[in-house]
């Protein structure tokens, strides 16, 4: 079953057309990850998802029910992180946590169950002074924790890793990693690393549009160019490498960097044949033979060029 | 019902901790002081500065005194304070993108206009009530009120006015996102309702002769009656505006 559907969505600011009939649904127990550039739209489409800005053309469906802009009903099924959360700076993370739960409709006891098992998950149990006074990571922890209180479907972070520095990113990292599969999670970063730690579908969003979509491994085969790279001492290596009568099928589609040098080709086995045989032929011993598999950080290249 | 008295409780603690709260009660009860003590001491005073030739003859000061200082002090100083100090109540939250996570929990946006209207009315009747409290024991203590007809009724309705301007508030908050935007539209349907005072023809559905015609009324110059027609439009037009600000609010984007 998906969690969400999102059928032709557009929107538009001013003259901006931030969004063009973007087309994806998210399947029940993924942990979807959303990439794109600073401003493709991520942010908005989360916003549209959410009900807090209206689309221009489209539908949104939460759960098989239809988002409606100003009366956010399906809410109920999604915890929302916001890039930065805003608090109340003068409640504490308990007295926060409650008002949540209140207005989600909440028991008490319920409340109380849940704050402390979800302080426990993002290590804020200890804290207990006003949140006025907490650092970003710590309140971007308290925001995964208010995010996931009321037990939702659909857990949609904004860039959360984003402004945080390697340890703090870890940490939420972690936590998500600990919810997978319990909860559904749209995830929006340009961080690729992150991507490739935790997601297990994703989306690029470029120039409005949906770029790439679909499961990563999928994506990587599909994608797939077969590649070596060969690293040597100097560059007159790499220039004597690249003259041998070996080469001159690869010579077009290489790329030199510096001591070394990426062969692009259709079949790797043949490829990396001509590279020995290259190597033999020229007496030239490389500091590393390498078969490149496609990566996140290429294939997001691929598409926003 | 729940949500919405959750949001109430928050705005209470939000008053609290920003001092807004303790701040009204400091103005009012000061201002509570000062009227009848004013009226009291101001023919000292006065006799002080007597010179010498010159006699000024100074009327003996009484309960209707202390009370024009009441209805003096309050517009001109209790409302701007409550104008000021609640001009950011809807802003804020904007500015701050604190209503976010409050919304995407699924609180409706109906009931957090409503809980900071029902709040800030609450403080300004409280504050109020204070001044008024004070003022009343000591201008009994002083001469005595037994003599002071419509008192209540004149008490009432500046109240009202207070509570109308408070609406115009949130509804400048919610359409200007900004608090000096909430300010000035507060500002400007008040030097509206002041220009058209002086239109005699709609002077008595005027809201602004709760709040200036006070005096007459205690003095017999006018009678209860007459303010009534201000009343309602007074009821209306609030009900108006938080309605307004209800329906303009849905449609603001977060």
């Amino acid at each position: 079953m998906n969690i969400l559907c999102n059928e032709q969505v557009s929107k538009r600011f001013g003259s901006h057309q931030v969004l063009d009939s973007v087309t994806f649904s998210i399947p029940e127990g993924s942990v979807f990850g959303f990439l794109g550039q600073n401003g493709a739209g991520k942010t908005t489409m989360m916003k549209l998802i959410l009900g807090l800005l209206k689309p221009d053309k489209g539908t949104i469906r939460v759960c098989d029910e239809t988002v409606t802009y100003g009366q956010t009903k399906t809410n109920r099924h999604i915890g929302y992180l916001p890039d930065v959360p805003e608090y109340y700076g003068y409640m504490k993370p308990k007295e926060y946590l409650k008002m949540c739960g209140e207005i989600t409709g909440m028991s008490r006891e319920e409340i109380i169950k849940r704050s402390q098992e979800l302080l426990g998950l993002v290590g804020l149990e200890q804290a207990d002074k006003k949140i006025g006074g907490f650092s970003r990571g710590m309140k971007q922890r308290l925001g995964i924790a208010q995010a996931l209180l009321n037990e939702p479907k659909l857990l949609i972070c904004d860039e959360p890793t984003s402004a945080l520095d390697p340890i703090g990113r870890k940490e939420i990292l972690d936590i998500l990693g600990q919810i997978k599969g319990k909860t559904t999670v749209l995830f929006s970063t340009h961080i690729l690393s992150d991507v490739e730690r935790i997601c297990d579908r994703i989306a690029v969003l470029h120039d409005g549009k949906l770029a790439l979509c679909g499961t990563l491994a999928e994506m990587k085969e599909n994608h797939k160019k077969d590649s070596i790279q060969i690293e040597f001492n100097t560059i007159e290596e790499v220039e004597k490498f690249m003259n041998s009568k070996f080469m001159m099928e690869y010579l077009d589609s290489s790329q030199k960097k510096e001591n070394s040098i990426v062969l692009h080709g259709k079949d790797i086995n043949t490829m990396e044949r001509a590279a020995i045989c290259t190597l033999e032929s020229e007496m030239l011993l490389p500091k590393k033979l390498e078969v490149l598999e496609p990566t996140l950080e290429s294939l997001f290249m691929e598409v926003t060029r | 019902m729940k949500a919405y008295i959750t949001f109430t409780k928050k705005e209470f603690k939000e008053m609290v901790s920003t001092y807004r709260l303790w701040i009204m009660i400091a103005v009012f009860l000061l201002l509570g002081l000062i009227n009848p003590v004013t009226a009291k001491i101001t023919p000292e005073l006065l006799k002080n500065f007597q010179m010498e030739g010159v006699e000024i003859i100074i009327a003996e000061p009484g309960p209707m005194d202390s009370w024009m200082q009441f209805f003096r002090n309050i517009p001109q100083m209790g409302l701007v304070v409550l104008v000021i100090l609640f001009s950011g109540i809807v802003s804020n939250e904007f500015v701050q993108g604190t209503l976010v996570n409050m919304v995407t929990k699924g609180l409706s946006r109906k009931t957090i206009i409503l809980s900071k209207f029902t709040m800030t009315v609450v403080v300004w009747t409280g504050s109020y009530l204070i001044c008024y409290g004070v003022s009343y024991s000591y201008t009994e203590y002083f001469w005595g009120n037994s003599k002071i007809d419509n008192l209540n009724f004149s008490v009432f309705c500046l109240w009202a006015f207070g509570v109308i301007l408070i609406a115009s508030l949130i509804l400048g908050g919610v359409l200007f996102r900004k608090s000096y935007g909430s300010l000035l539209f507060t500002a400007g349907f008040a030097a509206i309702l002041f220009t058209l005072g002086i239109v005699p023809k709609l002077s008595k559905y005027n809201p602004i002769l709760l709040a200036s015609k006070n005096m007459s009324l205690l003095q017999h110059h006018m009678q209860v009656q007459d303010f009534i027609s201000s009343i309602m439009v007074t009821g209306v037009g609030t009900v108006l505006f938080v309605v307004a600000a209800v329906l303009l609010f849905n449609k603001k984007e977060l």
